[in-house]
């Protein structure tokens, strides 16, 4: 028989369990998490931000006893392929726990279910992501994320230049052609397939399609038709103005900056908005660096921690990658001085103290004039047109 | 006494190269084997040293002094070899080069004996010297001088006068001929050129057949 | 059968794992998708005539060079070619670059006069034609190809011959161009083959000097692969496998091509020198054979003014590297940066554990290799060596991806992925190639009487090594240390795959670290690159040096 208190309580459990299991299965990570050492494959071409990652994985070996190996990798997909060989090697004890990952990356790793999870959304810390007003935390590359990576910061493409040659920053593809012709040969962008030249040719094709909102379903094959709009109105002739006439392209973001930082060319490239400050605290670019965004809105998205399915330290990555979206870490790394990596947590939802360390006096580079984000296109238009890119201006 | 018995040599494809013959010297003398180039008379030298090339296959019996020498290690048949070359080890000082063939004894001892040897080649005094500040002929006498310090119960010389001009190659093979007579070993001399032998000495001669005879 | 077991070492660390690694990247070959992947690749044209065009060009003006340099005089090139030799390619493109690139040093000296406030529009750099990139490899192989060449020169038994050669033509009343030409260097072609063919390898494989100062649009085909192998989808990757593979067919055909024109040549050039018309007729066959005349004093050590260019070229390379290393912003035209800096050097010096890790695996490696090659000469006959110098001019011609890609798939089969085991034999796969290359000429020429003189000495086989053979051949066991040595220290692709995250070397933390293009952390470890070879050279130069110092 059941009278009513053992009904009430059976009503309560069934409401508190979750919370409760909720906690209890955080606390049994964390207890596993002891000890273990996570390898963490991440993009280490950085100095400050190869630096505050050494910090970060400190305090995880101060707080939790989690020990950090920062591996400095030079691209992403080295990661990929490294785990796809491994599960194929039916190797249980993987080498990577940890990746930075986004877009075409995360796409592969999650189509060949080559990832843990999900697990990112059960991380205590994970309350505090900007979820709505942050879209991109949720659709990676229009790949929803499902659980499997756990935001770390935003990225939006942002130009830089020398305020002091570029006194009016074009915030348009149409204004940057007029001002390529105005200084013929001192503007360019590092040649597709590199990440940041592709996503030049898409914010490109954004701003001169129509209708951009299709280019957010997979490529119907309309890739050919969207190219070629943009190649004969704009590209073509952009090209003529371009640095070595639109023949020769410089082979990375970091060269066009360099080049920029020599005088060589006037617009730089960066997909982190406060790179360019960053850059002149650094001592890399002049205090006269300005940063800007196209008044349209310029390709936005978010990057990422996942965790490998054959990691061997599952449980400590959960634990750094919690501690990586804490208020303090991400407080931390929006810092210019750090590295300034924008966060993806809603700041408002914090409190006071926690907002105060988010609020930053504005530096020397940091983007004055800034746009709204625009959704990166689904993953599946990057092949076609890095390959109609390539048949056009690929050639010399 | 060196002794060879049956000796024939013959590539290893099974052609032959020199047909069996035999021959004995005495202690003191020295037999000249005479033939063209490429008639494989130093190869002949090389199996009595016990270091035939890989190319050759020898049969035959070699025994010096009563023992047999086919099991017998190269360093440890007791037979010093010359050359066209000189062969001083041009990394070490010509003192040096002499101490290397000097075993046994005490370091006093050696050093001395060395130093007899250099006076015997007229060379005191060049001890501490590199063998190329030598010329031709104190490196031949050199190379005599370090091959007999080994105390040898025979020699082998290969052609060891030919890179000689006339005037020192006369000088330097009655000056070899003289040690060896000293010494009293047996030397089995090839060369191309017959005025090389000693005077009086035995000859044989390798023909085109590969046939050893008595010149 | 001992002897023979001796030959194992060389075939455990070497041939073995070589011919394993291949096997397992060989299925990559049948991927017809792939294949047709590459030939569908719009840039693959353009990228295929450019490698064929750099590698060709750079190796031929290589070897032109260094002729010039070594007719000249070769006495003490050996030793001093060693220094250039330990300049990684990637410093010195990185040095080059920024010399002669528009915003460059060149350029800012110009600018002072010229008064230009913006770099010119010059292309000196990426330019389409892969003239840049061609420069760069003929002044960074030229070195090694006069090194290659002294060494010939200069082996004790050969310099005696062709001291009596020269002195004997000279006396015939030929100059001393004439004597090169029609005497020498029909002997010394077939002597550098290898080292011809491992420069023509290397520059049509070439993937991070043609990074910094090659075309992109196309680039050369060696980039292309490498774009598409670091790509994470497999159907790229494929097509990259794919281009690997034909990358190394490609380089495979033109090698021995290359290496059948020179055995022509060499045989052609005696030919027609002995031949022509004006020249009083040498028959090279009798004049090998020519007594030598004594000893005559060589000619004073004049030292080509060619070789001095290329001195300075390399000392301003390397000053270029030193100043941007402590230099930060740097605005053209300025002629000096606005600040100095030391943060890059403390950079490098914060974490020095991947400067210790480096020099281990490369004493290590070197040392193995050096006794495993000696023991395979020692050992093994002469006619043997045939194909294990195929075998490893082979390993040197294929692209690093292959070979990185083989051990990486061996590794995981064999579970020691990320070991240190991985990363001694991901290290000492090329080393042993180099050592056996480089010591196998000097160590079946050395003059086998000595041996037999030796023995009548009542020497041992053991007391004649260690007295008498290897004494006499330091300089080449020295030198072939001091290259396995700078060999190992620049290993990079094959060593990234093994080491599977657990290790970091030298060169490792440099591509990752100067891949966010930091121009001063990237010359500074550029410097670094370079300085642990340059000593090792330099000590095995001194090490190796003859104690006759005329000799």
């Amino acid at each position: 028989m059941l009278n009513r208190r053992h009904l009430l309580a059976t009503a309560f459990a069934a409401t508190a369990l979750p919370r409760l299991a909720f906690a209890a299965a955080w606390s049994a990570i964390e207890a596993e998490a002891k000890g273990q050492s996570v390898y963490f494959n991440a993009w280490a071409g950085s100095d400050t931000i190869n630096a505050y990652i050494a910090w970060a994985g400190d305090e995880v070996k101060k707080r939790y006893g989690v020990t950090v190996e920062h591996v400095k990798i030079t691209d992403t997909a080295e990661v990929v392929k490294r785990v796809r060989d491994e599960v194929a090697a039916g190797k249980a004890d993987g080498s990577v726990d940890l990746v930075w990952i986004n877009g075409e990356n995360f796409r592969i790793m999650k189509t060949e279910k080559l990832l843990f999870g999900p697990w990112s959304e059960a991380q205590p810390n994970y309350a505090l992501v900007d979820v709505e007003g942050k879209a991109t935390t949720k659709q990676d590359f229009s790949e929803t994320v499902d659980g499997l990576e756990s935001p770390w910061g935003m990225a939006q493409l942002t130009f830089f230049a020398d305020g002091a040659k570029v006194p009016n920053p074009p915030r348009s593809m149409k204004a940057l052609l007029e001002f390529a012709k105005a200084n013929p040969g001192r503007v360019t962008y590092p040649a597709p397939p590199d990440f940041y030249g592709t996503t030049f040719l898409k914010q490109a094709i954004y701003e001169h399609s129509a209708d951009r909102r299709f280019m957010s379903k997979p490529d119907d094959g309309s890739s050919g038709l969207l190219a070629e709009d943009t190649f004969t109105n704009f590209l073509d002739e952009l090209h003529r103005h371009c640095w070595r006439e639109g023949k020769q392209f410089p082979k990375s973001q970091a060269d066009v900056t360099q080049m920029v930082a020599d005088g060589e060319l006037l617009v730089g490239i960066t997909f982190n908005p406060n790179e360019p400050a960053n850059l002149v605290a650094a001592g890399r670019l002049p205090a006269t660096t300005v940063a800007w965004q196209h008044e349209q809105g310029t390709i936005g998205n978010t990057h990422f921690v996942a965790i490998p399915a054959n990691a061997k330290a599952k449980a400590g990555a959960q634990v750094f990658a919690n501690f990586l979206l804490s208020a303090e870490a991400q407080a931390k790394k929006n810092d210019i001085k750090i590295w300034g990596d924008p966060t993806v947590l809603a700041v408002q939802k914090l409190n006071d103290a926690e907002k105060a360390a988010f609020a930053a006096a504005s530096a020397p580079g940091g983007v004055t004039l800034p746009g709204p984000t625009l959704l990166e296109p689904h993953a599946s238009w990057v092949p076609a047109l890095e390959k109609l890119w390539l048949e056009r201006y690929g050639k010399g | 006494m060196l002794e060879l018995r049956n000796v024939a040599l013959k590539f290893k494809d099974g052609q032959d190269l020199i047909k069996p013959f035999s021959v004995a010297m005495k202690p003191g003398e020295v037999v000249t084997l005479m033939g063209r180039s490429g008639s494989g008379k130093s190869s002949v030298l090389s199996f009595i040293g016990g270091d035939l090339p890989d190319a050759f296959e020898a049969s035959g019996d070699i025994s010096l002094d009563g023992t047999e020498l086919s099991a017998v290690l190269p360093e440890h048949r007791n037979i010093a070899r010359l050359f066209q070359d000189d062969l001083l080890f041009p990394h070490m000082t010509v003192g040096e080069n002499l101490l290397f063939a000097v075993h046994g004894s005490s370091r006093a001892e050696r050093l001395d004996m060395m130093r007899t040897a250099l006076q015997r080649a007229e060379l005191g005094g060049f001890e501490n010297r590199g063998p190329h500040t030598l010329s031709g002929g104190q490196r031949s006498r050199v190379a005599l001088m370090r091959a007999l310090l080994a105390k040898p119960k025979a020699i082998l010389l290969d052609e060891p006068f030919n890179k000689l001009d006339s005037e020192l190659r006369q000088q330097i093979r009655d000056y070899t001929f003289a040690h060896i007579a000293a010494r009293n070993i047996p030397a089995l001399l090839v060369t191309h050129d017959r005025s090389d032998a000693p005077k009086g000495g035995r000859i044989f001669s390798i023909n085109a057949n590969g046939e050893v005879t008595h010149v | 059968m001992v002897r023979a077991a001796l030959a194992l070492p060389l075939l455990a660390v070497f041939v073995v794992p070589l011919l394993l690694s291949v096997a397992l990247v060989l299925p990559d070959t049948f991927n017809a998708q792939g294949m047709n992947d590459v030939w569908q690749h719009p840039q693959f044209a353009g990228a295929f005539r450019l490698t064929l065009l750099t590698g060709l060009a750079s190796t031929t003006l290589a070897l032109f060079s260094s002729l010039l340099i070594v007719a000249r005089s070769s006495r003490s090139l050996s030793s001093r070619a060693g220094g250039f030799l330990a300049v990684p390619h990637l410093a010195f493109a990185i040095g080059l670059a920024f010399l002669i690139m528009p915003a460059g040093i060149l350029a800012r000296i110009i600018a002072q006069f010229a008064g230009w406030s913006a770099p010119p529009a010059w292309i000196t750099t990426q330019d389409p034609y892969g003239l840049a990139l061609t420069v760069a490899l003929v002044l960074k192989e030229t070195p090694f190809l006069v090194w290659a060449l002294a060494s010939v020169l200069n082996r004790d038994d050969l310099r005696q011959a062709f001291a009596g050669q020269r002195a004997v033509a000279a006396s015939l009343g030929h100059s001393r161009r004439s004597v090169f030409l029609q005497v020498i260097l029909p002997q010394l072609l077939p002597r550098v083959i290898w080292p011809l063919v491992a420069v023509l390898a290397y520059g049509m494989t070439v993937i991070d000097m043609a990074l910094v100062i090659g075309p992109t649009q196309p680039p050369t085909l060696a980039q292309l692969i490498w774009v598409d192998i670091n790509n994470a989808d497999p159907e790229v990757n494929a097509r990259g496998a794919a281009g690997v593979v034909l990358l190394s067919g490609v380089i495979l055909l033109v090698v021995a091509t290359v290496a059948a024109l020179l055995r022509c040549a060499s045989t052609a050039i005696s030919g027609f020198w002995s031949k022509g018309p004006h020249q009083s007729r040498l028959r090279l066959t009798s004049l090998r054979h020519l007594p030598q005349r004594g000893r005559r004093r060589e000619a004073p050590d004049e030292v080509s003014s060619l070789w001095n260019a290329f001195r300075i070229i390399y000392v301003l390379v390397i000053a270029t590297l030193i100043l941007q290393s402590v230099s930060g912003l740097w605005v053209f035209p300025n002629l000096l940066a606005e600040h100095f800096t030391l943060s890059a050097w403390k950079r490098l010096l914060t974490d020095a554990s991947p400067v210790f890790t480096s020099l281990a695996l490369a004493i290590l490696t070197a040392t193995t290799s050096l006794a495993a090659s000696v023991l395979w000469l020692e050992s093994v006959p002469q006619s043997k060596d045939k194909g294990l110098l195929w075998l490893s001019a082979f390993a040197l011609c294929l692209p690093a991806l292959v070979i990185g890609l083989g051990q990486y798939r061996l590794f995981l089969a064999l579970a020691i992925s990320g070991t240190a085991t991985a990363m001694f034999f991901a290290h000492i796969l090329p080393v042993a190639a180099y050592v056996f290359i480089m010591l196998q000429g000097p160590y079946r020429g050395f003059d086998d009487r000595f041996r037999s003189a030796a023995s009548g000495l009542r020497a041992s086989r053991a007391h004649f090594l260690r007295q008498v053979k290897w004494p006499m051949l330091k300089a080449a066991l020295f030198s072939a240390f001091a290259v396995g040595f700078a060999v190992s220290m620049a290993q990079f692709v094959p060593a990234q795959l093994a080491a599977a995250g657990r290790f970091s070397t030298l060169p490792m933390e440099a591509v990752t670290l100067t891949s966010g293009g930091n121009r001063a952390l990237t010359a500074a470890y550029g410097f670094a690159l370079m300085a642990l070879p340059l000593i090792v050279f330099l000590v095995a130069v001194r090490m190796g040096r003859s104690r006759w110092r005329t000799v």
